[in-house]
């Protein structure tokens, strides 16, 4: 397992797309962050003002319930096209067929991706809520209080939560053997989520419930719907992982 | 002796007819088979069932004598492989690529055995420029270093001189010579007869999914004898 994990993790590091991609969710959703907290405190515009939503408000809270609007689907979004990425780009340039007849086991090997992919994720979760803090601190919005630090926490729990409900992507990368194939799942994704949301599932939907949870401050969703997040992984981990130790290269 | 790898009576077809048929098989210590044939003839599915890659319909694969499925893992650690494309990733130098099938296969030294195979197949100047940036051929050679590096004692090449420059094609025969007389056990796929008629120990020739005879490698005319072998497996089977 040590070497896959090591092998896995020189890969996304060497990478153009988890350099592009940790940029573009750490740099990108803290620029956007700052862009819509400089447009409220610039603008007398009622209708702009109205649009940019708790933004408005110019303080730390506004400013951090846009930043979780913006990972809930942005931020999802660029972890899934790591994770379809990671696995589907095995099949798009052949390497796969090096990865059969080793002395570690594919279904090792998908494992030491999903961990590598948990960490660089939970990596990039904890370092956008530290840029958040400091944009915000320079931005004037005043100390950090107890009810900004559970904010900026909340920030960071759902990048990790996004995790859990991006693993269909690695699992849709494998079944479709290619990078599109993944990509395609995490947009679906992103879409039953909402649609789950205006069906009146809310939280008990697993995609929905983690963005819910942050929007809400947490009020709305409860542990349980969260803790839900749990067997969803779960699930996917265990078909990754039959997928890879079943596959045949046979298309 | 049981053969390190091998098959015995070994099926795998496609929903469109091809494939390998009742294929029987066994790499010998020592010894290097070429499999030759035409493109189509099924050498990349034979060695995708060898190597675990296709699981056969029927028949079985075996490595060291046991079924592929069942076989320790470990064993996998003294098998080197390249088939159809090389285990080289665009975004890494050479030496990382090196590094890391290395690592994969549980080599104790990886920096040792990365700077042997590197001299080994002159891939000094390369080395630690990315893959991505290298010419077929280097890449080639790369991928090839990788499958050999470990000094594995069963070796399953698929075309690997496809790409190769004459230099290259030299420094993988003197590699393959060499393994063979340690005691690795070789299989080469190749449309090279000439080439492989230098280094094999036993040619076998396949055809349509099934291998359909020996060629010696002192053969005179080795092309014309393995057109007549070819063409005598079509007639009869009214292709």
């Amino acid at each position: 397992m040590k070497a896959a994990i090591w092998a896995e993790a020189v890969k996304l590091a060497g990478s153009t797309v988890g350099r592009v991609a940790s940029a573009a969710i750490v740099i990108g959703i803290s620029v956007i962050s700052a862009s819509m907290l400089l447009a409220a405190a610039t603008t007398t515009d009622p209708q702009l003002l109205a649009k940019l939503g708790p933004v408005a408000a110019g303080d730390w809270r506004g400013f951090l319930l846009g930043a979780v609007q913006i990972t809930g689907a942005g931020g999802l979004g660029g972890f899934a096209v790591v994770l379809a990425w990671m696995f589907g780009r095995e099949f798009g340039d052949g390497t796969i067929a090096g990865l059969f007849a080793l002395p570690v086991r594919r279904s090792t090997i998908a494992l030491a991706k999903l961990v590598v992919y948990l960490v660089w994720a939970v990596a990039m979760s904890l370092l956008l809520a530290i840029v958040l803090a400091l944009v915000g601190t320079l931005a004037g919005l005043g100390p950090i209080g107890s009810g900004t630090l559970e904010a900026l926490a909340r920030q960071a729990a759902l990048g990790v939560m996004s995790v859990a409900i991006t693993l269909p992507v690695a699992w849709a990368a494998t079944l479709a053997r290619s990078v599109l194939g993944g990509v395609s799942v995490a947009i679906a994704l992103v879409v039953i989520a909402q649609v789950s949301v205006l069906a009146g599932l809310g939280g008990w939907m697993p995609l929905a419930a983690p963005a819910l949870w942050a929007i809400s401050l947490g009020i709305t969703v409860g542990p349980l719907q969260l803790a839900l997040l749990i067997p969803f992984a779960a699930i996917f981990v265990v078909l990754i992982a039959r997928s890879w130790r079943r596959m045949q290269l046979d298309r | 002796m049981t053969a390190p790898l091998s098959l015995d009576h070994a099926s795998r077809s496609f929903r469109n007819g091809s494939g390998i048929f009742d294929v029987d098989l066994e790499l010998e210590p020592g010894r290097i088979v070429a499999l030759v044939g035409l493109n189509g003839a099924g050498k990349s599915t034979l060695m995708r069932v060898l190597l675990g890659m296709l699981r056969p319909q029927s028949g079985r694969a075996l490595l060291n004598g046991d079924a592929l499925d069942s076989a320790p893992l470990s064993e996998w650690a003294r098998v080197g492989h390249l088939v159809e494309y090389p285990l080289a990733y665009g975004e890494l130098s050479a030496r990382r690529n090196l590094e890391l099938s290395a690592r994969l296969r549980g080599v104790a030294d990886v920096p040792a055995a990365v700077d042997r195979v590197i001299t080994e197949f002159a891939l000094e100047p390369y080395a630690d420029r990315r893959v991505r940036t290298l010419s077929l051929g280097n890449r080639q050679r790369v991928g090839v270093a990788a499958a050999l590096q470990h000094d594995p004692a069963t070796i399953v090449l698929d075309e690997p001189t496809n790409a190769l420059d004459p230099a290259g094609v030299i420094r993988l025969r003197e590699s393959l010579l060499r393994r063979a007389g340690d005691g690795a056990a070789i299989l080469v796929s190749s449309h090279h007869l000439d080439e492989v008629a230098r280094i094999a120990d036993r040619i076998v020739v396949m055809n349509a999914g099934r291998l359909i005879g020996d060629l010696a490698p002192d053969t005179p005319e080795i092309e014309r004898a393995f057109f007549e072998l070819v063409r005598a497996d079509d007639e009869k089977a009214g292709r």
